[in-house]
C-alpha cells in the first residue's frame, strides 16, 4: 500500500485554537476557545458572523444556566476576587460569575453544538494560593465585568476554567501568548523577522 | 494517467471542514476541486514518479557539495556571502531536513521533468497528506473509485516519523513559525505541528514577526522561550536578509528547513543542475539569463525569477512574444530560463502540475494542481488522485 494506514485523530484539530481537556481524565476533545468575541474574530478560524452567533448563544447561556447568588461575596468565593458580576434576571438582582471565555465543540460528527460560556475557575479547582500557573494567570487577571479579555494575553499557555454545569476545564493555547517572561534571560530585541514578507504582501511559501 | 470527471460529495464542504481545512475555497474561487481525479497506474506512480523524485533528491545532494565550495555557484544563486560559511557549517553538520516538494510535468508518457523545487517552503501540505486521503477512503465507500484503489500518500506517517528523528534527544521541544494573516501558511504550521505533538514533541507556536532576540545570542518566542529548534514556514533568503539574519550564526538554533536548503530552494538550481547533468531525462535545459548558451533553448520557454513563489513573475515566451505571465513582487536577483515543458498534462483547456513529495528526502506522496493557464499560480485547484487496483 502507498498510503498511509489510518490518519491520527489529532490531526482533526489541527486549525483549532486551542485543546480542551478534562481535568479529571485524559479523554481529550478538540474544541475551540476564545476569550472575547474580539479574540474569536481575530483568529480567523470562523466567520465574524459565525463569532457573533457563538458569543451571543455564550451570553444568554451564562444568564441562563451559571450559579447564581445572592451577594457579591458568595460568588467570589466560588469564583475568586473580581471573578463575579451582577445580572438582572426576571427582574431580580443576581451575581453569576464573570463570562471568561465561551467554547465550541467540534466533534468527529461535524455537528457544530451550541456555544457554551465559560467562567473563571472555581475555588474547588484553583484553591487560593494554588501554584498552578493556570490558576494564578486567572485569579490575578479576573476582569469582573462582562468582557473577560484579561484572561487571554499573559505568559502563561494554558488557562483554567469551569462550565455552567461545574466541569473544569484547562485550554491549551497554541498561540498567542506574549509578554510576562518566565525565563532567566533578559530579550534584547524584538521584530528582526517578517519586514520582507510585510513590503511584499506576499506569499512566503510555495 | 487520466483524468476523471466525478460529481462531488453533495456535502464535500462540510466534510473538508469536519477535518479541519479551513482554505478549500480561496477568495471566492474553489481551491479543494474533487468534481475530477487523476488515475494512476502503479508502474506510473514508481517508475515516472517516485524513483525519478528521488534520484533528483540525490543529484540535488551532489550539486550542494559541488556549490558550497564554489564561490561563483553561491554568488550566481544570490546567496549573500556573510551567510555562506553558515549554510557550509549546517551542511556539514549533517542537519536534517524535513520536507520538500518537486514540482513535475508529467502527461502519463516518457519521463517526468522537473519544473522547480520548493524545498523551504512548500504548502498544499495538509490537503495533500490529510483532506486527499479522506477523499479516497470515502470515494471507495461510496463507489465513485473502484474498491481496492491507492493513493501515493503516507505523507502523515512519514511526518510523524521524521519529526521524531530530526534532533537528538527526542522528544525536544519544537517551536514553529509563520507570518501572520496567511491562513493557509497558518493551516499548514497548524498541521505541522499536529504532527510533531504525535511524535511526542513540546510544540509551540509563534509568529513570526513575535521572535526576539535574547542577550544571550538565543532567539525567543513571544512569550521570551528561548528557541532551540524552530520550524520556520519563511524564506531563508528573507531571513538572511532581514535584521536578525546577522545573529543567525550565534542563535544556537537548529533550523528547520536546515539553512542548506537555500541552495536548493532557488530557481538557479534548475540551470545549475543542467550543467552538471546535461541531458538528464528528468530535467529541461536551463541556464542563467545572460548566459549565451540561452540562445540553444527552444523557442518557447519560461522566465522564471531566482526567487519567486506560487508562480509570481514567471513568464512564458514563444520567439519573444508573451503567452503567458503572473504579476508579482519578484525577480530582483535575477533570472534563468528553462525550456517548457512539452509533456505537461493537459485536458479540456487545463493543465496539470504534479507535486511529488519528499519527507527526510524519501518520496512518499503526490499532489496534483490544476489550472486554466500553463504557470501554476496560488489560485490553481488542488484535485485529489487515485491508483488504480
Amino acid at each position: 500500500m502507498k498510503r498511509s494506514s489510518q490518519i491520527g485523530l489529532a490531526a482533526v484539530g489541527v486549525i483549532l485554537v486551542a485543546t480542551v481537556w478534562s481535568m479529571t481524565s485524559d479523554d481529550k476533545e478538540e474544541n475551540l476557545v476564545y476569550n472575547s468575541l474580539s479574540d474569536c474574530r481575530a483568529a480567523g478560524q470562523l466567520t465574524a458572523q459565525q463569532c457573533e452567533t457563538a458569543f451571543a448563544e455564550a451570553t444568554a447561556a451564562r444568564l441562563k444556566d451559571a450559579p447564581k447568588f445572592q451577594s457579591q461575596s458568595a460568588c467570589e468565593t466560588q469564583y475568586g476576587a473580581s471573578g463575579c458580576s451582577s445580572a438582572s434576571i426576571g427582574g431580580a438582582q443576581y451575581f453569576i460569575p464573570a463570562l471568561a471565555g465561551f467554547m465550541l465543540a467540534r466533534g468527529l460528527s461535524g455537528a457544530q453544538a451550541q456555544a457554551q460560556p465559560l467562567m473563571p475557575p472555581t475555588a474547588a479547582t484553583c484553591p487560593p494560593g494554588s501554584t498552578l500557573p493556570e490558576c494564578q494567570q486567572a485569579r490575578s487577571s479576573s476582569s469582573g465585568s462582562s468582557g473577560g479579555s484579561g484572561y487571554y494575553g499573559g505568559s502563561s499557555r494554558s488557562r483554567a476554567y469551569s462550565t455552567t454545569s461545574g466541569r473544569s476545564i484547562t485550554a491549551a493555547f497554541s498561540s498567542g501568548s506574549r509578554g510576562g517572561s518566565a525565563s532567566t534571560t533578559s530579550t534584547s530585541s524584538r521584530g528582526g523577522f517578517g519586514s520582507i514578507a510585510r513590503s511584499f504582501s506576499s506569499h512566503s511559501s510555495s | 494517467m487520466r483524468r476523471v470527471a466525478l460529481s462531488p460529495r453533495p456535502d464535500w464542504t462540510e466534510q473538508v471542514e469536519r477535518l479541519g481545512f479551513a482554505f478549500h475555497t480561496i477568495d471566492g474561487e474553489t481551491y479543494w476541486d474533487e468534481s475530477a481525479a487523476f488515475a494512476f497506474t502503479l508502474e506510473e506512480i514508481e517508475r515516472d514518479i517516485e524513483g525519478p523524485t528521488e534520484a533528483l533528491e540525490q543529484l540535488c545532494f551532489a550539486f550542494i557539495e559541488k556549490a558550497l565550495d564554489s564561490e561563483e555557484t553561491l554568488t550566481r544563486l544570490a546567496i549573500p556571502a556573510e551567510h555562506w560559511d553558515y549554510v557550509r557549517e549546517s551542511w556539514q553538520r549533517g542537519d536534517r531536513n524535513l520536507y520538500g516538494r518537486l514540482d513535475l510535468a508529467y502527461d502519463g508518457h516518457g519521463p517526468a521533468k522537473l519544473l522547480e523545487y520548493n524545498a523551504d517552503t512548500p504548502t498544499a501540505l495538509f490537503e495533500s497528506s490529510v483532506v486527499q486521503w479522506d477523499w479516497l477512503e470515502q470515494a471507495m465507500a461510496r463507489g465513485a473509485i473502484p474498491k481496492g484503489s491507492d493513493q501515493f500518500n503516507s505523507l502523515h506517517e512519514r511526518l510523524i516519523a521524521a519529526f521524531g528523528a530530526l534532533r537528538e534527544p527526542s522528544p525536544y521541544r519544537l517551536h514553529l513559525t509563520c507570518v501572520q494573516d496567511s491562513p493557509e501558511d497558518k493551516g499548514t504550521v497548524d498541521y505541522l505541528a499536529d504532527c510533531a505533538v504525535q511524535a511526542g514533541l513540546d510544540a509551540r507556536f509563534t509568529y513570526i514577526e513575535e521572535l526576539g532576540l535574547l542577550t544571550d545570542g538565543r532567539f525567543c518566542d513571544g512569550a521570551n522561550q528561548p528557541i532551540e529548534t524552530l520550524f520556520k514556514l519563511y524564506p531563508w533568503e528573507w531571513m538572511f536578509r532581514e535584521s536578525y539574519g546577522s545573529a543567525l550564526a550565534g542563535s544556537r538554533c537548529q533550523f528547520i528547513e536546515p539553512p542548506w536548503k537555500a541552495v536548493l530552494s532557488n530557481k538557479g538550481l534548475l540551470a545549475c543542475l543542467w550543467e552538471m547533468e546535461p541531458g538528464h531525462p528528468n530535467l529541461l535545459p536551463a541556464f542563467f539569463e545572460g548566459d549565451p548558451r540561452c540562445a540553444t533553448l527552444s523557442a518557447r520557454h519560461v522566465r522564471k525569477p531566482l526567487y519567486s513563489r506560487e508562480g509570481a513573475n514567471v513568464t512564458l515566451l514563444e520567439r519573444g512574444r508573451v503567452l503567458d505571465s503572473d504579476d508579482g513582487p519578484y525577480g530582483a536577483e535575477g533570472h534563468v530560463l528553462q525550456d517548457a515543458a512539452t509533456n505537461l498534462f493537459s485536458s479540456e483547456g487545463n493543465y496539470a502540475v504534479l507535486g511529488s513529495w519528499l519527507v527526510a528526502s524519501q518520496a512518499c506522496g503526490l499532489c496534483l494542481r490544476e489550472d486554466a493557464s500553463p504557470i501554476t499560480k496560488n489560485t490553481s485547484r488542488f484535485l485529489p488522485h487515485y491508483i488504480e487496483p
